[in-house]
């Protein structure tokens, strides 16, 4: 009877660490950023530099077609994360800078959007769109399509 | 005599049509290239609490407690741009920029309408955004018009900007403008005024050239050259009595540079002043300057002081029409940001007015700031 017990206990054991294994996996597959564009975008390739100046408001295009990039609102961490691996500077010195672009040359700021959901609308209907989002959300959704990884945690 | 009337009344108001003309294009204009278009509205709203200390009381802004606001609407759409900003205040509400942009390549932008002189670096650089600006007061150099301020602040006429990239990482910017200058009234530069024009603005031409050597950063230095014509009202002041115009030509130096923690940002400006008199002229040259620095000690505190002063522009006749321009200034302050997009700012300063003589009148000023931007 003990015997049969330890048994029972082992295997709720197993049970346990696999199901901490397999969201300790699962974490890991979504701590990726990638950028990504609508499906049918022509885009194939930016370069990191490319996708720093056109989410800092300056002008680039990708055959004769200006990028429109696209910023989240929602995601505290995801734009945490944008914000020092892409950008390089502060939240307060990002708003600033585009501040001071709108203010000086009525630059446009990267449009905000408040979801995943908006931000694939946003990506499929403007062709020449870009956006970020974690690599597990991109993949589920076939209406987007990945340019390139952004961050991975290591 | 009716037909006089009637024409005179015409050539009064060829710019009120030109104006409505302008923006009825634009309005046909933007409809018809809506179909990627983006409209941003952003309101700055700045309350300012001001004190002075000294043995007589300075010719100087007037209000103790000011509130401000500052409306900017911009419409985007991939070729044409519009932007307007309107201010409101205890002491005045103006349409304070009203310009029309068509990109007609990727790096050239031509603007029509009433915008910032582009050899102003403080000015192109803030504008009224109040919040913008680390410290409360501006440099007596760069002053607003209605505030003594040397230079023409508006312009209204043309300006062409033009972006040359050396390379991928860095940008050389030229600006060259084109228009009505503002014309001298009592004891302040008066701007052409779009919603209520008068004539009797003379030329304003101006060139900039600035040099970014890291595009993604807004680190500059530049160059400016201006000339304006600037027609005076004789009879609105005893002062201006004799004098018919007033040619001014500057030439100016400005940089604005971040090194890790800390900013510099300057601008020096010479001064060559020829006042034309009914019965002769008088020339006369100075510089002025100023020099702020700012230490970003947190993320949320920035410690800053600025240094402005003049050289050779005591005994300026020009400035003695200016009496409130701020001619020497010993400022330091703190600010705190906080929440998304709030300062707290706080100023001390020892400070010199120009004065209608060659001595300048002294004072001390202590300055309280709240400024945000919304949304």
């Amino acid at each position: 009877m003990e015997r049969r017990i330890s048994v029972r206990v082992q295997l709720a054991k197993f049970l346990i660490l696999v199901l901490i294994m397999l969201s300790a996996e699962s974490s890991w597959a979504e701590a990726t950023v990638v950028l990504v564009t609508g499906k049918g975008s022509p885009i194939e390739h930016i370069s990191s530099l490319d996708i720093r100046k056109a989410y800092l408001g300056i002008l680039v295009k990708i055959d004769e077609k200006t990028v429109h990039p696209v910023r989240r609102r929602d995601d505290k961490h995801l734009n945490q994360i944008f914000l020092q691996s892409v950008i390089a500077m502060s939240q307060r010195s990002y708003e600033r800078r585009l501040l001071s672009l709108l203010l000086r040359l009525g630059t446009p700021r990267p449009v905000m959007v408040n979801d995943n959901d908006a931000l694939v609308q946003m990506l499929t209907s403007r062709p020449i769109a870009i956006g970020y989002m974690w690599k597990s959300d991109a993949e589920a959704d076939d209406r987007v399509r990945i340019i390139k990884v952004l961050w991975q945690e290591t | 005599m009716i037909r006089k009337r009637r024409s005179a009344s015409c050539r009064h108001r060829w710019p009120i049509r030109l104006a409505r003309t302008v923006l009825l294009a634009a309005l046909w204009f933007s409809q018809a290239v809506r179909a990627d278009s983006q409209h941003d509205f952003l309101v700055f709203l700045s309350a300012e609490r001001f004190e002075t200390f000294s043995a007589s009381e300075p010719e100087l802004e007037g209000l103790s407690n000011r509130a401000t606001a500052d409306f900017l609407y911009v419409y985007n759409s991939d070729r044409f741009r519009v932007l307007g900003e309107y201010i409101w205040s205890d002491s005045e509400s103006e349409l304070e920029r009203l310009k029309m942009g068509w990109e007609f390549d990727e790096q050239s932008v031509l603007w029509f309408g009433r915008f910032h002189a582009i050899s102003n670096y403080w000015t192109t650089e803030y504008h009224h955004g109040q919040y913008m600006q680390t410290s409360i007061s501006r440099p007596g150099l760069e002053q607003w018009e209605d505030k003594s301020g040397p230079m023409p602040s508006h312009i209204t006429g043309l300006w062409l900007e033009k972006d040359f990239s050396p390379n991928a990482r860095s940008s050389l910017s030229l600006g060259l403008a084109a228009g009505l200058a503002p014309k001298f009234v009592e004891d302040q530069l008066v701007p052409f005024d779009v919603l209520e024009p008068e004539s009797g603005q003379d030329l304003s031409i101006s060139t900039r050239l600035v040099l970014r050597p890291d595009a993604l950063s807004t680190n500059q230095v530049g160059v400016s050259l201006a000339h304006n014509d600037i027609a005076v009202v004789s009879e609105s002041s005893p002062e201006l009595a004799d004098l018919s115009a007033i040619r001014q030509t500057t030439l100016g130096i400005f940089s604005n540079w971040q090194l890790r923690d800390w900013r510099l940002s300057t601008h020096w400006v010479y001064f060559d002043i020829d006042m034309k008199y009914f019965d002769g002229s008088v020339r006369e040259d100075f510089v002025l300057g100023y020099l702020q620095t700012e230490y970003e000690a947190t993320e949320d505190w920035t410690i800053f002081g600025r240094v402005e002063v003049g050289f050779g522009e005591d005994s300026s006749r020009y400035l003695q029409l200016l009496p409130a321009f701020i001619a020497h200034r010993h400022m330091l302050g703190v600010r705190w940001d906080f929440a998304a997009s709030h300062g707290l700012t706080l100023e001390l300063a020892e400070t010199s007015t120009q004065g209608t003589e060659s001595m300048h009148d002294s004072f001390k000023e202590f300055r309280l700031q709240w400024s945000a931007v919304f949304p």
